[in-house]
């Protein structure tokens, strides 16, 4: 009987030692997302530049939009608390058809060297910037930086040049880096998918094979939102080209008992679950700062993971309706505290043509349905069900925690995933969309990260596992 | 020192009955106890009795300050339904010039609302459907527009065989207007419909609601019971909590007549899961955000009359019958007519009031207390259910019985989903009689 239990004992804890050591990689996903059948034909591979256009007909179509905008009054003293308040909307919309020039702003998208190429079967656009300058006996370290929703890669325009060119912005000039920023499949001038299924692991696939196209044999990634899980699962499928990994959001979707023991006691004791001053402050009362929270902010992604096709109608045929959907997260997911703000508090850390900007990219390119469906796609079967979610990541991971990020993770839960975390930094000011509101500090943690990789020579260099 | 005496006394009066002979003691303890349990059934009697109500209160949802002086106008004032042909160009140029994204392939409605086939349903709206035929439809029924609570509330009259039917529109939905102060819910809008029925000379009614009906309803029932000779219902809610239910849910499976579940009920309700946790939050999108950002989600609905359309048909088709998210064209023409469907939509996109409908979410939902107030206080009146097969979620007669303490009529209905009025008029109105004439018997 004895010898039966201590049998099982070991066997069990035998299993459990090879399995944590035994890394799985996530497999590389293929498809075919173009219209109809996939022909014989070899696919086109050509890298073809490209550039933002505009004409009068599609400003002229706006105007009028604008012009027959429809409002509802808000309630008496509801500020943003009922979603985008309508009379601030206004004003928008006056500043939009008045003030903002979209001809200047298409001038400014095209600043930097913008390419399409086809990835099974489907225009990838992304933007390509090489430093102006490099300096003595070193090499661009190829980043690649994705965003997520309702962003676009012009979140990056204001850090590309602090990354590109460090030195001209009172950065160190140790790594310079030429930055990659595609757009998600569905989004702006990326094709959207035709066929159904196209989720994060298929994104990271193409954009996988976008830098092998562009011939990079490793690099960097960095990304947020959407971006987040993408570069993961990039790091997933692809470890040994993926040098480092840096994140600006670490959700953990894959809870457990060891989770839910920490929010119930880590508040009286952090140090039992590795809790630090600062993640106490940010997680607690989690009522509050988690559950409560995350209800109230989450019905976007309810209904655009069931029904992508329906909640994006409305706002691909109504400009106005697309900026307050859009604006209400760019003053949300900056800071809480906005919501109290008749105005949201959108003007305190953008200025209106970024924000503008922004949603004409998905304006112009009537993108705002396919980039609902990714919801679908990535959380239709539920959360912390897919194979990717079990899968750890053992690439050097860096990660800039923003303290108005709307739930905060800590190192502690971060660690289970990510298991090689070189660094970790709470920020100090900043919220969802750290690129666009805070470039200087993500830069600079970014910086720190990869000096820190490069001088310990973090990354593993193995056999080539992949085509 | 008083906790000296009180023992003492006690004692003292113990130890006399206890010197008394057997024969005394009984003189004493027998009523003493009848006295206990006589007490003690007065006041269960009495409790049963004195049925809580919820408060009416009062209320006041115009712009600004309740003015101090001055009573509120409260004339009944005939309304007609009026188009133009301003209103009609703009429409029609929007319709025209309406973008679509193209759907996925095979995605038939399981992504929402199939673009392929909106842009078809827009093309009949644009060149076949006539809205000014339509507003002479709506005006065959006399309308009228009285002032409550500042808010205009609207409401119908037809003199017909057995009822005189008064439907009124929710305010914030349609031709009522919309409250400008934040708060109204379904308590508000009882009382609203409480004083509307009051003022048109009604002491006594019978009530009938579904989807927000249905609550409002109940509400009305709860407030005021005298008023209310019957309440039907076409959909109820339940709180589904505690472990009894999970239990009774779990158990019903394999032996649903222990915990009162019919065959019917079973086949309803089962597989339990699927139909109640995965299917709801599949279905629930809409509740989460407009429970949340009302004024967000329906800013573009108010601006584009096709994106207006695509989320409210969108309901039309999934919820008259599930199977019809498998259909590319949503299943809509086999149950209503486009220009049913339509007239509905124009409603809300003439009044401009899909945001105020919207916002009527967060006002009821966000406050949970609130809710755990009025679940407390059951429903006396007589009350009718007509329990659809194709509604959302099914409520069994013995959870109902939970709130319902008097239920007169619970009908299994042969077809139909949640818009029942709409969808199958003949078989509610059966049901509606038939729950009216048992309550009139009564």
């Amino acid at each position: 009987m004895l010898l039966e239990v201590f049998l099982v004992l070991g066997t069990v804890i035998i299993y459990f030692l090879l399995s944590k050591k035994k890394e799985e990689t996530l497999p590389f996903k293929e498809g075919w997302w173009g219209r109809g059948q996939k022909p014989d034909t070899e696919e086109d591979t050509t890298i073809r530049p490209f550039k933002v256009e505009t004409t009068e007909e599609e400003l002229s179509d706006l105007f009028r939009r604008l012009d027959q905008a429809r409002f509802a009054e808000p309630l008496e003293n509801s500020c943003f608390h009922y979603g985008t308040n309508s009379v601030y909307l206004r004003k928008v919309v006056s500043y939009w058809k008045n003030q903002f020039n979209w001809k200047k702003q298409v001038e400014v998208l095209n600043k930097y060297p913008q390419f399409k190429t086809k990835i099974q079967g489907i225009d990838i656009h992304f933007v390509h910037v090489k430093p102006p300058h490099l300096p003595e006996g070193q090499s661009a370290k190829p980043l690649l930086m994705v965003h997520g929703w309702p962003g676009s890669f012009y979140e990056f325009y204001k850090i590309i040049p602090l990354l590109t060119d460090p030195a001209s912005h009172g950065l160190s000039d140790e790594h310079v880096f030429e930055v990659i920023c595609p757009s998600i499949p569905g989004y702006g001038f990326s094709e959207a998918p035709h066929k159904k299924d196209f989720d994060s692991v298929s994104a990271a696939s193409v954009f996988y094979e976008l830098m092998v196209r562009l011939g990079f044999k490793d690099f960097y990634t960095q990304g947020g939102d959407w971006g987040w899980l993408i570069c993961t699962n990039l790091a997933q499928i692809a470890p040994n080209h993926v040098k480092g990994l840096h994140l600006n959001l670490a959700s953990v979707t894959k809870m457990g008992f060891f989770h839910l023991l920490s929010v119930l006691l880590g508040r009286y004791l952090p140090g039992l679950f590795g809790f630090q001053d600062e993640d106490v402050r940010r997680m607690f009362p989690f009522l509050k700062k988690g559950l409560y929270r995350i209800l109230l902010e989450s019905g976007y992604a309810h209904i655009q993971a069931t029904k992508p096709d329906t909640v994006g109608c409305g706002l691909n045929d109504s400009p106005v309706g697309l900026a307050a959907y859009i604006l209400e997260k760019f003053s949300t997911w900056t800071d809480l505290e906005f919501r109290n703000l008749e105005d949201g508090g959108l003007g305190r850390k953008f200025n209106l043509d970024d924000l503008l900007t922004n949603i004409m990219i998905y304006w112009v390119s009537g993108s705002i349905v396919s980039s609902m469906r990714f919801y679908k796609e990535n959380l239709q079967k539920g959360i912390g069900t897919q194979k990717h979610e079990r899968l750890t990541v053992q690439v050097p991971t860096g990660i800039a925690s923003f303290p108005n990020e709307v739930m905060h993770t800590p190192q502690a839960w971060a660690q289970k995933k990510y298991t090689n975390i070189v660094s970790f930094h709470f920020m100090p000011r900043g919220g969802h969309f750290a690129a666009l509101e805070e470039p200087e500090l993500l830069a600079e943690d970014i910086l720190q990260f990869v000096g820190k990789v490069e001088k310990e020579h973090l990354w593993r260099k193995e056999g080539d596992q992949l085509p | 020192m008083w906790q000296e005496t009180l023992p003492k006394a006690w004692e003292s009066i113990l130890s006399r009955i206890r010197s008394f002979e057997y024969s005394q003691k009984n003189a004493v303890l027998v009523p003493a106890a009848m006295l206990g349990v006589g007490g003690m059934l007065v006041y269960w009697l009495r409790s049963r009795h004195k049925i809580k109500t919820i408060e009416m209160g009062d209320g006041w949802w115009g712009s600004g300050e309740r003015p101090l002086k001055g009573k509120e106008d409260e004339s009944i004032r005939p309304f007609k339904i009026e188009t133009s042909d301003k209103e009609i160009e703009d429409l029609h140029r929007r319709l025209e010039q309406a973008r679509y994204a193209p759907p996925l392939e095979g995605a038939a409605f399981h992504y929402g609302f199939n673009s392929s086939y909106l842009q078809k349903v827009v093309a009949y709206w644009r060149n076949n459907f006539d809205w000014r035929k339509q507003v002479e439809v709506l005006n065959k029924f006399p309308h009228f527009q009285t002032t409550i609570e500042e808010p205009a509330a609207h409401g119908l009259n037809e003199g017909d065989v057995v009822f005189e039917v008064i439907c009124p529109s929710i305010p914030g939905y349609g031709f009522s207007e919309a409250p400008h102060q934040k708060g109204f819910d379904t308590i508000a809008t009882a009382r609203i419909f409480h004083k509307l029925m009051n003022r048109l000379g009604f002491k006594e009614y019978y009530l009938q609601g579904g989807d927000w009906g249905s609550r409002i309803t109940t509400n009305m029932a709860q407030m005021l019971p005298q008023s209310v000779k019957g309440l039907h219902l076409n959909i109820i809610f339940v709180n589904k909590q505690g472990l009894r239910r999970i239990i009774s849910v779990m158990l019903g499976a394999y032996v649903p007549w222990l915990v009162g579940l019919s065959r019917e009920d079973v086949r309803r309700m089962y597989p339990f899961i699927q139909k109640n946790i995965y299917e709801l939050l599949r279905e629930s999108g809409y509740l989460h955000i407009q429970a949340t950002k009302p004024d967000t989600a329906g800013c573009g609905l108010n601006d584009s009359p096709v994106g207006l359309a695509a989320y409210i048909l969108e309901k039309f088709s999934t919820w008259t019958d599930k199977s019809f998210l498998h259909k590319d064209d949503g299943g809509l023409e086999s149950k209503y007519s486009l220009d049913e469907l339509l007239t509905n939509v124009m409603i809300y996109w003439v009044t401009s009031s899909i945001v105020s409908s919207m916002r009527f979410y967060k006002e009821n939902i966000s406050k949970v207390s609130r809710l755990t107030a009025d679940a407390r206080v059951g429903v006396y009146v007589p009350t009718g259910i007509a329990a659809f097969p194709q509604e959302i979620v099914h409520t069994p007669h013995v959870w109902a019985k939970e709130v319902f303490k008097n239920i007169i009529t619970y009908s299994y209905m042969p077809r139909g989903g949640h818009f029942a009025a709409f969808e199958e008029p003949k078989l509610l109105a059966q049901d509606i009689m038939h729950f009216v004439r048992k309550v009139e018997q009564l």
